[in-house]
């Protein structure tokens, strides 16, 4: 299964820093992992009551990388090996 | 006069005299004040025959017409010179209290020539400027001092220099309200250079606002804009900007030992993250300021602002070192001392990595946490080890025989984000006109953070045209004087807006914007003037040739060359990198030639 | 040659415009500045249906052989870009705006997000056609100051740093002049919840 890596409030709110979660895409990994962690729903996801059934969209400014690449796109594919990290919105410098 | 207090004071430290004189306005309108105005004063003012520390050198202190208005952030200043480390035009900004104050003494501008005879501080209480000798308190660091002078935030407000400006360090940072800092290139070496110890502030003029109606509708509507960005609602506040360290290195962008790796298995230790569990005590902000990104940390023995991402990601991970409260507490240490945390941390690691190659004689090794306060120290005295490391990493790499292990551009050593994994940021590091930097513009939210849209941090075409906007937007912002925090939330057209309604005179979106390019190729018009050419925008050698040998950047070097091309044709320059007689006369600076 | 990664972000939105009814078959345009260069749709080349050959790249200052290929928009695309700080140009036929545009000056929207993002639209009127340089220079000189405008009976000029921007205050617009049409089918008395509102018109 993919690892999930979340950072920041994101792992106050789930009480993880890493989990493991099937998926093959971006889409599909988050929506499993807000199942397994309801409360990353609000941090996550813009129209929650979706959320669930997987037509949640990502919430602007949520940066997600899969081994360290970021992408924007929920169709990107994750396999089995691959890392991908969750961080909630971020600035700085 | 609105906005704008329309008056320029002058110090002549050499005589001991001040004298008032007229803001020009046309100028003011060009240039608007900060960054821009401080770039026009000093083209007339220092030109290549001086030394940066020689009296013929100025610092100049500007504030801008929202400066003390009250809108969001508008705090701030900036001090323009020649940097003593680059040689290129210089304007360090900061923020807290001072620009405010400042603003309030009745002054736009601040000009300061010449060399006191013995140190002497500077007293201005509105229209009121006394000399005061500064004997006694010459040696003294910037938490006492400050302290000493009578600091009160809204009252009365200290800048000063540490040990590290007195003995002249290149590397030195004008600190104000204990600390913050207008660190970058030097200036606080100008100021020792000068005998001037401090200059306090106590003002009571409210800059005059045209259009108060409108005024107070944009304020509104900023409140509202910074209240609903959960970059300035939430991500700043919550983890202040550290909270880069992790992503930086999960994408392998994260300088590690004077950018030999691009990631750094100690981040986690060193994170945003750690860093509020433990060690945080609260927020902090500056004047005016709904953000509050300024953290207060606390260790065993000491309690400060900071450490922010860059200083923290400076002596971490640029010196292979992951022990946070050491961190913590050399950042409270370059304060004190009045260093440059950026250049000091950069600094340490290139003699780290010299002294591992046997170029350098001393037992300075990566990971080496208790060797940070010590090396601090010594170079802010010109002690031991510290005197070779007290002018920057480039004169030091220089000096062994060996400049490439020098991480600089332009001579300034750069900031955290390693441009071997982020194309549009290196392009950035090698056209600043101070040198390697991330405040003359910043790609992080293109290339990393999706603001407004992810663009991928590999593609070379079409990068400097961000780069350019960035940039020209950040000269701007600069020039108003406001933080480049809000510009998270608030988007320019507000900026504009506002400076429109403040004083009166009307500006576009697109002509603030233009202001910002006018300052840019000014500032760009200054470097060529003291000798520097398309040669000097350029990367160290090892980010051109070195690919990381893993993580996510792997086998990526800058792409620096077409970069730079593009770059050129793109701001209206020839291929050398000279603006075109057009581009100038588009600008209005033709006359300057 | 165009790199793939911008003609997917082409593809993606010039899709979107269509299906979001907010561009007729052949109708409306993209463009994006790339460096000292413009990246614009080939001339009569299908929004809803880009193909990598439909994207042109050609010289923002002056003409070169590519020129005649693309878009006859060309012009008032490169005036945007030569006089604004865009680097990226939508520009659609959103009919609730357009037939708003019909009898008002400027729209101020009365929506939550688009009082918040574009606060006021204004209209600018230009009886020569799409493509002269009377028309370009009117709507590059509106863009100077806001992001976006619509051109009376004709449609939006929307500007922005990435395509993405640009479409989003694009269907932002429409989508607000949809929401006003049916408060005004339903004409009830307003109950204000925006403060300060009665100043959007003059942003």
């Amino acid at each position: 299964m993919p690892t999930v890596k979340l950072f920041a409030n994101l792992r106050k709110v789930a009480g993880t820093k890493e989990v493991s979660v099937t998926g093959a895409s971006v889409g599909a990994v988050v929506s499993e992992l807000v199942k397994q962690y309801p409360a990353l729903v609000a941090n996550l996801l813009e129209h929650s009551p979706d959320a669930l059934s997987g037509n949640g969209q990502i919430c602007p400014h949520v940066i997600i990388t899969i081994n360290g690449h970021p992408t924007d796109d929920v169709n990107a594919p994750v396999t089995e090996s691959d890392v991908v990290s969750i961080f909630p919105p971020m600035a700085g410098g | 006069m609105n906005g704008w207090n329309g008056k320029i004071l002058e110090i002549d430290l050499t005589k001991q005299t001040h004298k008032e004189s007229p803001l020009d306005i046309e100028m003011a309108k060009q240039f608007i004040g900060g960054r821009g105005l401080g770039a026009r004063l000093l083209w007339d003012l220092v030109g290549p025959d001086v030394d940066p520390l020689s009296p013929e050198n100025v610092l100049i202190f500007t504030n801008g017409p929202l400066t003390a208005t009250g809108y969001q952030t508008s705090n701030r200043f900036s001090v323009t010179t020649k940097s003593p480390l680059t040689g290129t035009v210089l304007d360090a900004n900061s923020g807290g209290y001072w620009g405010m104050q400042f603003k309030k003494t009745g002054y736009d501008v601040l000009i300061v020539r010449g060399k006191a005879e013995k140190p002497v501080w500077i007293e201005i209480k509105n229209s009121e400027v006394t000399f005061h000798d500064a004997s006694e308190l010459w040696g003294m660091r910037v938490f006492a001092l400050t302290e000493k002078l009578g600091q009160n935030n809204n009252k009365r407000n200290v800048l000063c220099i540490g040990p590290a400006g007195e003995n002249l360090s290149r590397i030195a940072a004008i600190m104000n309200d204990r600390e913050r800092a207008a660190a970058r290139g030097g200036p606080g070496a100008v100021m020792g250079s000068k005998n001037l110890k401090a200059i306090v502030v106590e003002g009571s003029t409210r800059p005059e606002i045209m259009d108060k109606e409108r005024y107070k509708f944009l304020m509104y509507e900023t409140k509202k804009l910074l209240a609903a960005s959960p970059l300035t609602s939430q991500a700043l506040p919550e983890f202040g900007t550290v909270v880069l360290m992790n992503i930086m290195n999960n994408i392998g962008a994260l300088a590690t030992r004077n950018h030999q790796q691009t990631q750094f298995e100690g981040a986690e230790a060193i994170s945003g993250e750690e860093l509020t569990e433990k060690y945080l005590v609260k927020n902090q902000s500056c004047w005016a300021c709904p953000i509050g990104c300024t953290r207060i940390s606390k260790t065993e023995k000491v309690e400060g602002e900071g450490p922010e991402f860059e200083s923290t990601w400076a002596f971490g991970a640029q010196c292979g070192i992951d022990d946070l409260p050491a961190i913590i507490e050399v950042n409270a240490l370059c304060n004190d001392l009045g260093l440059d945390t950026i250049s000091a941390g950069s600094t340490i690691a290139c003699a780290m990595e010299l002294s591992e190659k046997g170029y350098l004689d001393s037992d300075l090794r990566f990971g080496r946490a208790d060797q940070l306060a010590p090396t601090v120290e010594a170079m802010a005295y010109r002690r031991d080890i510290g005197t070779e490391l007290a002018d920057g990493s480039l004169r030091l790499a220089t000096k062994y025989g060996h400049p490439e292990l020098s991480m600089t551009a332009k001579g300034m050593e750069m900031p955290a984000y390693d441009p071997r994994g982020l194309q549009g940021q290196g392009l950035l590091y090698a056209t600043s006109n101070r040198g390697g930097c991330h405040m003359r513009g910043n790609m992080i939210g293109l290339e990393v953070l999706g603001l407004p849209k992810l663009i991928d941090r590999f593609q070379v075409q079409g990068k400097s045209a961000f780069v350019i906007l960035n940039q020209n937007s950040n000269a701007a912002i600069d020039s108003l004087v406001i933080c480049k925090f809000t510009n998270m939330g608030v988007a320019d057209e507000y900026f504009a807006r506002v400076l429109g309604a403040v004083t009166g005179i009307p500006y576009a979106t697109g002509e603030l914007i233009k202001v910002g390019e006018r300052v840019w190729n000014l500032e760009r018009l200054y470097n060529n003037r003291e000798g520097f050419t398309s040669k000097n925008d350029s990367l160290p050698p090892r980010l051109l040739t070195e690919a990381p040998t893993d993580g996510p950047s792997k086998g990526w070097v800058s792409q620096l060359e077409p970069m730079l091309k593009e770059y050129y044709r793109t701001r209206g320059w020839d291929e050398n990198g000279v603006p075109t007689p057009k581009k100038l006369a588009e600008l209005g600076l033709e006359n300057l030639l | 040659m165009i790199d793939p990664r911008i003609y997917e972000m082409f593809r993606e939105i010039g899709e979107d415009l269509f299906t979001a009814q907010l561009i007729s078959s052949h109708g409306g345009n993209l463009s994006i500045r790339l460096g000292d260069r413009v990246i614009i749709k080939r001339r009569g080349a299908q929004l809803g249906r880009l193909k990598p050959h439909d994207l042109i790249e050609t010289r923002l200052d002056k003409n070169d052989s590519n020129v005649v290929l693309a878009s006859t928009e060309l012009l008032v695309h490169r005036a945007i870009y030569l006089n604004t700080p865009a680097l990226a140009v939508c520009h659609c036929h959103p009919r609730t705006a357009v037939a708003f545009s019909f009898s008002r000056d400027e729209l101020v929207p009365i929506d939550n997000e688009a009082s918040y993002l574009l606060k006021k639209i204004p209209v600018v009127t230009e009886e020569f056609a799409s493509g002269t340089p009377q028309m370009a220079n009117k709507v590059a000189e509106a863009l100077k100051n806001y992001k976006i405008i619509m051109l009376r009976g004709h449609g939006s000029f929307a500007t922005g740093q990435t395509l993405d921007e640009a479409f989003h205050w694009s269907t932002c617009l429409e989508e607000s002049c949809q929401m006003e049409l049916a408060a005004k089918i339903i004409n009830e008395p307003f109950i204000e919840y925006r403060g300060m509102s009665g100043s959007y018109s003059q942003f």
